[in-house]
């Protein structure tokens, strides 16, 4: 790998932090607005449910969501800030739908304290301010004027340095904000302020409240006519107002989210830490208020944010788990709740860890990550590509075509298989018992191969050998009709739909026939210059049983052209250009844009946008599918059509956004395929494969695809053993018991087919799995987990005690082989040169694994290295070994072993706070820490003096925005060694916000080339909000902020495929390449993917 | 839009009443209170479909600044300075107000803003209310603070108090405390 990269999101955030319901995109519409950390969701509520609307990147991680209508509008804006400090005002203009930036702004102040408990963001109910606690002991306010403008912003003096929640109260004359804060010795309490808008001023406010509950955390500001504040403990709800105070105990819990139900304040749900939803209500006479009520309803996801949508149906979002749309029966089920699940959003933050594995052996990475947490950690199979789930199969060798055909024009059903040999033609049906056998159409040849056969009108079979057309009638299976090739001229290629058949022989003629009611008529006949070597007629127009465009590909000169159908007159050529001849054409349409796609004998793919009047191309673009002869084939899923581009690294074509997206099949080589639709196998494809025939079903057509194994427990690491095809997992599960809350650990070893538990270790009270491996080490041949624990006593600051366990998978089971007591937290695990390499706190510890004389095996201690403050992440490479430290960034240690002993080479002397570490290539390490950064440090060997060389020099700075836990080797996507995105090694990561991202190491000149692409889209693309990118970017952590380098923002990069053409154009010419060759740079790119 | 109600209770079943008696309470009382939740027709289709299709990414190729002056920015003068700003302001405002009112044209200006640095800015609010304000205010006022006072601005408080402004400053000041 290389110092430069770029990084790219494979898979978005999910984590959900805040949500909020208003009429954002018009005055009628409700919108339910959902921010994923760097990205907000703008979706539409209909009578028929959620309807997605848009996914907006935001140059930020959002730490305030909030709608609001100044006077006057008849629309609600979208006020967003983020954690660097900035934030804008973001209005819908529903005619260009586009985001408009109504104002934006920097709140950072030179000088302050970020708050410890988070940015606060709250909007006066009565739109006269803005207020923002961003630093200890400060409020800021950006006030409105009366024509609902942003005036300049101000800071005032908050005497409050803890707070934990400030909230604007309803109802108030001068704007009042109500703050609960912590005092020194930890008591909490809630005060009011009025805010003198004209003095900059607080002046207190009508209500206080001392000494509140000691888990009081969130504050409900409860709308007019009963006005005051919901105090939300961890053991008591209190209300407050300056007529009433109630309270009523509850049941200990940690209070997360709060959504509002009815617009008069009197319900309101609440979320707990435990996935509970109650109902809390104010029970009032008019105006007065009267009690407080709260009611369990039932168990959600753990909320983050909850907002009652309409109609009983609310959004649950999560960080913890998959969000959910929830609706609330009025009745409970037999289980006494009244929450029914409607539907989930796959979330899978929180990643903790994750392992890239080829379970399938088809030189295809998959991630397994450990998501979510609490009750609702999981582990999540991640794989690029489209699976194909295998129903049935035969062996049958050398397949030459492939073609489902039903008995009659009507039947939903297909009945026969059409199997193509050289010199047979087998036609396979479904019996009785739902069996695939070798059945006979008589009418058919069957000592012939089959150039193409269809279902035509009149329930009528065509079949096109190389000597004839074949008109056989579905009902009797008799043959109807023939038509000879003319003699001394053999059928090449053929095609044909319900009622037309195109096809060539030698010599270049192309004849084109019409179908009747039992006979063929040939209608057309003319000579090319060459020899044909494909053709297509599938019909694109509105009838759906006739086309009036061909397309033929040709030998010699490398050309397609459109022909017009029935006269077959010339109406557009395009000249593929090389040498390679284009081996299958399709017309198809996509959501409603019709296109030409041909692809080539080196497994090259074209695409022209058609044009179904004038047969005109246009929009050529190229892209690689594999190496060998492609064959087009289109089936549909869902209702959609897509295409299927069978070859050596088989390929489903389909559109999104009107974009042409490629998803590779999880299949290792196909030869044809035809969609199969019987009875017996609903929806399936039939593909012929080397040597077999199989059937199956295709998963949903999207990118990434997840599969979620719920653990409910939370997993913590991740590893996998390929001799015992398991993986093995440290976990920890909470259990409620009484009054008690414990956690208990445990080792479990999972299948990796099944993903099943075959095996559990339980840990000690305390002792905590905090790293695993598999290894073997030298001299003995099985292989081992490895995994390192710490027992975290309460009364410790820091652990000084562990254990590493030796296990070996037997029969399926954790077998205890060796245990070795470590004085210190083993925060990371190595195979290192045969010997096992642990991080225990401070120090840095090599074990060798001995035979004892009893034949027993012991770790035993080798040689070590001390100087972290705690070392935990390592990561190794021959004998180099690459620390990252809490707090001091990375090091970078060798083992010698002659001395037997580790020594320290160099060190990055940044005070960087790490979160993960990873080995790009013998010099270049790269460093994730806790500001959402990416570095990449580099070994100075060739430095004249020892100081130079003791330094790890910093070459690469990057703003990731993203809290990355893990990096691993490894690749989502088949690699293939011709493609040029083949020798680019990647690292993928995983992130608390649930992403999955990789980071790519190029070439100079590419990297050059696209640094240069990135400079000119930042001029295109702009920032949401009038955020700017470069800030956005730049490296920034307390002590220092500056511009990225030596990465690339994959992101933006890829987003050049989404621009439109003109924008496209106008970006290619100002780099002065031309369209068709940056297009195809940057799909490349995507299929790092 | 449709704002009526779409929510149709179904009637409480029968076969609730017979549940075990702590389940049932909790049931009836949650069901009590979930009733009559707000709806204006949406999510009413008896089969809410899920999401038809991916999500848009929007891409922004539209110029993203704000309209001139919306660019916000924070107010850079340290709080204890504005503070003082605002008063200064404020008295000067007063000054205005108390000089058509006590027609005390002899006040030098100097005068008057020592004064009001010195007067806790707490309790400069409302300018309205200025005699009865500075009543009060000079009231607390301390022998210290009347000591710093010029002549001029302690007649001119003294004239306020209807007393006599004449007299050597230490008189004055001694006539003011007495008053207090």
């Amino acid at each position: 790998m290389s110092v430069w990269n770029y990084v790219v999101t494979a898979h978005k955030p999910t984590n959900v932090t805040h949500s909020c319901v208003g009429n954002f995109t018009s005055p009628q519409e409700l919108n339910l607005i959902i921010a994923k950390c760097t990205r907000i969701e703008i979706h539409l509520l209909t009578p028929h449910g959620l309807q997605p609307m848009l996914d907006v990147p935001i140059y930020g991680r959002i730490a305030t969501l909030e709608l609001f209508r100044p006077h006057g509008e008849p629309q609600d804006f979208l006020f967003i800030a983020t954690e660097r400090y900035k934030f804008c005002v973001l209005q819908w203009d529903a005619e260009t739908s586009e985001l408009i930036t109504r104002a934006m702004g920097d709140v950072s102040d030179r000088i302050g304290r970020p708050t410890d408990n988070g940015q606060i963001g709250l909007i006066d109910p009565d739109c006269r301010l803005i207020g923002l606690h961003l630093y200890d002991g400060l409020f800021k306010v950006i006030p409105f004027d009366n024509k609902g403008q942003l005036k300049e912003a101000f800071n005032i003096r908050l005497e409050e340095l803890q707070v934990l929640d400030i909230k604007f109260l309803y109802g108030c004359l001068k704007p009042t904000i109500v703050v609960l804060y912590q005092d020194n010795k930890d008591a909490r309490h809630a005060k009011t302020y009025e805010i003198a808008l004209k003095d900059k001023d607080f002046v207190e406010g009508p209500l206080s409240h001392t000494n509140l509950d000691n888990g009081a955390g969130i504050l409900i500001p409860v709308p007019m006519p009963l006005g005051g504040v919901i105090i939300i403990g961890e053991e008591t709800i209190v209300y407050c107002s300056v007529s009433a105070f109630k309270a009523i105990p509850i049941r200990p819990s940690i209070t997360r989210a709060y959504g509002r139900v009815d617009a008069d304040g009197s319900r309101y749900l609440l979320g707990d830490n435990a996935g509970l939803l109650h109902l809390l209500v104010i029970t009032h006479e008019r105006e007065r208020v009267t009690g407080l009520k709260i009611e369990h309803l039932g168990e959600t996801s753990v909320a983050s944010t909850i907002s009652y949508l309409d109609n009983a149906v609310v959004y649950i979002g999560s960080s913890y788990g998959d969000s959910q749309l929830i609706k609330l029966n009025l009745q409970p089920d037999a289980k006494g709740s009244y929450v029914e699940v409607l539907e989930k959003y796959v979330n899978l933050g929180p990643i903790v860890d994750f392992c890239v594995v080829d379970l399938e052996r088809q030189g295809q990475g998959q991630v397994v990550t450990c998501s979510g947490a609490y009750k609702d950690g999981s582990l999540r199979i991640v794989r690029n590509g489209i699976g194909i789930n295998e129903q049935a199969s035969v062996e049958l060798q050398g397949i030459k075509g492939l073609w489902s055909l039903r008995s009659s024009t009507n039947d939903p059903y297909d009945t026969f298989l059409v199997v193509s040999f050289i010199n047979e033609t087998r036609v396979l049906a479904m019996n009785m018992d739902d069996e695939l056998e070798e059945s006979e159409i008589e009418g058919f040849c069957a000592e012939a191969q089959t150039l193409f056969c269809q279902n035509a009108i009149h329930d009528q079979l065509v079949q096109v050998t190389a000597n004839s057309v074949r008109l056989v009638s579905s009902t009797t299976r008799e043959l109807l009709h023939e038509w000879n090739a003319p003699s001394g001229y053999s059928v090449n290629v053929a095609t044909a739909n319900a009622s037309q058949v195109l096809l060539a022989t030698g010599g270049g003629h192309l004849v084109y026939l019409e179908i009747g009611n039992g006979k063929l008529a040939e209608v057309k006949h003319v000579q090319l210059d060459y020899e044909i070597s494909c053709l297509d007629i599938n019909p694109s127009g509105e009838n759906p049983n006739y086309s009036t465009l061909a397309a033929v590909g040709m030998w010699t000169d490398i050309s397609v052209r459109i022909f017009s159908l029935p006269s077959l007159e010339l109406l557009a050529k395009e000249n593929l250009g090389g040498e390679i001849i284009p081996r299958s054409v399709l017309l198809c349409t996509f959501e409603g844009v019709s296109y030409l796609l041909c692809t080539l004998g080196d497994g090259h793919l074209l695409n022209f946008l058609l044009n179904l009047s004038t047969g005109e191309l246009s929009n050529r673009k190229k892209v690689s599918l594999g190496t060998q002869p492609i064959m087009l084939r289109t089936f549909s899923s869902k209702d959609t059509t897509h295409v299927f581009a069978a070859s050596d690294r088989p390929t489903v074509i389909y559109s999104s956004n009107k974009k042409l997206l490629y998803s590779n099949v999880n299949l290792k080589e196909v030869s044809h395929m035809c969609p199969f639709n019987s009875a017996a196998f609903p929806d399936s494809l039939a593909i012929a494969k080397e040597g077999e025939l199989s059937i199956g079903t295709i998963d949903d057509i999207q990118k990434l695809h997840i599969r979620t194994i719920p653990l409910g427990e939370h997993a913590r690491r991740i590893c996998h053993q390929e001799q015992s095809r398991t993986f093995a997992i440290c976990s920890l599960k909470n259990c409620q018991t009484s009054n008690e809350e414990t956690e208990m650990h445990f080792v479990r070893l999972l299948d990796d087919q099944t993903f099943e538990f075959i095996s559990t270790y339980p840990l000690d009270t305390y002792e905590y799995g905090c790293s695993i491996i598999s290894c073997s080490f030298s001299d003995d041949n099985n292989a081992y987990y490895c995994v390192g624990t710490a027992y975290v006593l309460p009364e410790e600051n820091e652990p000084s005690k562990g254990r590493i366990l030796v296990f070996v998978v037997e029969d399926g089971k954790l077998q205890l082989i060796a245990e070795k007591e470590t004085k210190g937290a083993v925060y990371s695990l190595n195979a290192f040169n045969g010997k096992l390499l642990a991080a225990i706190n401070q120090k840095i510890q090599l074990y060798k694994w001995m035979l004892r004389e009893d034949g027993s095996r012991e770790l035993q201690a080798e040689c070590g290295h001390h100087g972290h403050i705690l070392a935990l992440y390592v990561q190794t490479r021959g004998d180099f070994i690459v620390v990252g430290d809490l707090m001091k960034s990375i090091s970078l240690l060798l083992y010698k072993h002659e001395e037997g002993a580790i020594e320290e080479l160099a060190r990055d002397y940044n005070a960087n706070w790490m979160s993960a570490v990873e080995i790009l290539d013998d010099d270049v390490f790269l460093g994730a820490e806790n500001n959402y950064n990416l570095f990449t440090v580099r070994k100075n060997s060739d430095a004249a003096t020892d100081e130079e060389r003791g330094r790890l020099e910093v070459v690469g700075e990057y703003h990731l925005g993203e809290f990355v836990n893990r990096f691993r080797h490894g690749s989502l996507v088949m690699r293939l060694p011709d493609l040029e995105a083949g020798h680019i090694p990647t690292v993928i990561f995983g992130t608390i916000n649930g992403v999955i991202g990789v980071v790519a190491s190029l070439p100079h000149d590419q990297y050059v080339f696209l640094e240069k692409l990135q400079a000119n889209l930042v001029k295109v693309i702009k920032g949401v909000g009038g955020l700017s990118h470069e800030q956005w970017r730049s490296f920034n952590n307390e002590k220092k902020t500056v511009d990225a380098r030596n990465f690339l923002d994959g992101d933006l990069i890829e987003s050049f495929l989404d621009l439109s053409r003109s924008r496209m154009d106008e970006i290619a010419s100002s780099m002065g390449v031309p369209l068709e060759e940056l297009c195809k740079r940057v799909e490349e790119l995507t299929r790092l993917h | 839009m449709k704002t009526e109600n779409c929510f149709a209770a179904p009637p409480l079943a029968e076969g609730a009443a017979a549940q075990p008696s702590s389940a049932d309470r909790t049931a009836r009382g949650a069901s009590k209170y979930l009733a009559g939740l707000p709806s204006r027709g949406l999510f009413s289709s008896a089969v809410l479909s899920s999401n038809p299709g991916g999500i848009r990414v929007y891409v922004c190729d539209h110029e993203t600044a704000p309209p001139e002056g919306q660019v916000i920015k924070t107010n850079s003068t340290n709080i204890l300075i504005r503070a003082l700003q605002i008063n200064k302001q404020k008295s000067d405002a007063k000054d205005v107000i108390a000089k058509s009112a006590a027609d005390s044209s002899t006040v030098k200006r100097s005068a008057v803003r020592t004064s009001e640095r010195r007067s806790p800015p707490k309790k400069m609010k409302t300018s309205s209310a200025s005699t009865s304000h500075r009543g009060s205010c000079s009231s607390e006022l301390s022998e210290k603070k009347l000591q710093t006072m010029t002549v001029e601005r302690l007649r001119a408080l003294l004239k306020e108090r209807g007393l006599s402004p004449k007299g050597k400053k230490d008189e004055l000041i001694a006539r003011l405390k007495d008053e207090a």
